[in-house]
């Protein structure tokens, strides 16, 4: 098959980070907002769960993501927001290098892929 | 779900930061207004901020279609209000100053400088925060057309 589990995957994390790119944009707008609770979104968690199964081609296609919001912190600020702006800053740019780092791999196996079918890149 | 949503998101706060410096300004800029057009002491300003929901339709439809999966939709930042602070200023005696009642005491603004220095200093760095965030959604996506090269 020409475009394998591990392309579909690279695929989905790219979208996944995009999301993910957007919940943590949307916590740092809301840094002062009272009562704002953080939202993320676990693409990694959802993308190990469908690799592992047996049919991983066909559902890693069909994996969506779904922005959450986080439980796992409390209130950070006596207004009941729980946003931590620099815990946001660098989850933000681990996020954008993350990303990066996935369209770089996928670019490099269309080459390889062009490559092997002669076609000049 | 799109690439730009990351971006228009940072810039909601960025509309409701520049809001709040404005607001700040105007009240530095009345700290010893004891006249308004209502003849009473100027009163300070504070900006009441809440998170927005997600904006544009089209959007908000195309990425419940394409699952968001009955997550929560992120939509930035909005001003909710501008309220007007009620508690009074301070009276200062100052017999000369037109304003002053018949004991000679003046009713200052209710504006504390300090705190609309720091207030205008937390605006500017969320600011800032915030064009770092679009600036990394902005190489995300210029990233990504890096594949159709």
């Amino acid at each position: 098959m020409l475009i394998d589990t591990t392309q579909l995957a690279l695929e989905r994390s790219i979208s996944g980070a995009a999301q993910r790119q957007e919940a943590l944009a949307a916590n740092i707008a809301n840094a002062a907002t009272p009562g704002y609770r953080r939202v993320d979104v676990d693409f990694h968690g959802a993308l190990a769960a469908v690799l592992g199964s047996s049919d991983a081609r066909h559902t890693v296609e069909a994996t969506g993501f779904t922005t959450q919001v986080d439980g796992t912190v409390g209130a950070t600020q006596a207004d009941g927001n729980s946003i931590d702006i620099d815990a946001e800053s660098a989850k933000l740019a681990a996020n954008a290098l993350e990303q990066q780092a996935a369209v770089s791999v996928a670019r490099t196996r269309n080459a390889i892929l062009r490559a092997a079918m002669g076609v000049a890149s | 779900m799109s690439f730009f949503g990351g971006m228009e998101i940072s810039a909601t706060a960025l509309t409701a930061q520049r809001l709040r410096m404005n607001v700040t300004a105007e009240n530095l800029a009345n700290a010893q207004t004891t006249r308004g057009p209502d003849g009473q002491p100027y009163r300070r300003k504070e900006v009441v901020l809440q998170a927005a929901p997600q904006q544009g339709a089209f959007g908000a439809q195309l990425s419940a279609a394409l699952g968001s999966r009955g997550g929560v939709a992120p939509g930035g930042v909005q001003v909710a209000a501008i309220n007007e602070d009620q508690t009074n200023g301070k009276l200062v005696y100052d017999p000369g100053h037109p304003d002053a009642d018949a004991q000679g005491y003046v009713r200052m603004p209710n504006v504390d400088t300090v705190s609309e220095m720091v207030d205008l200093i937390d605006a500017q760095r969320t600011y800032e925060a915030n064009v770092t965030a679009m600036q990394a959604s902005k190489q995300m996506f210029a990233k990504t057309l890096e594949i159709l090269r």
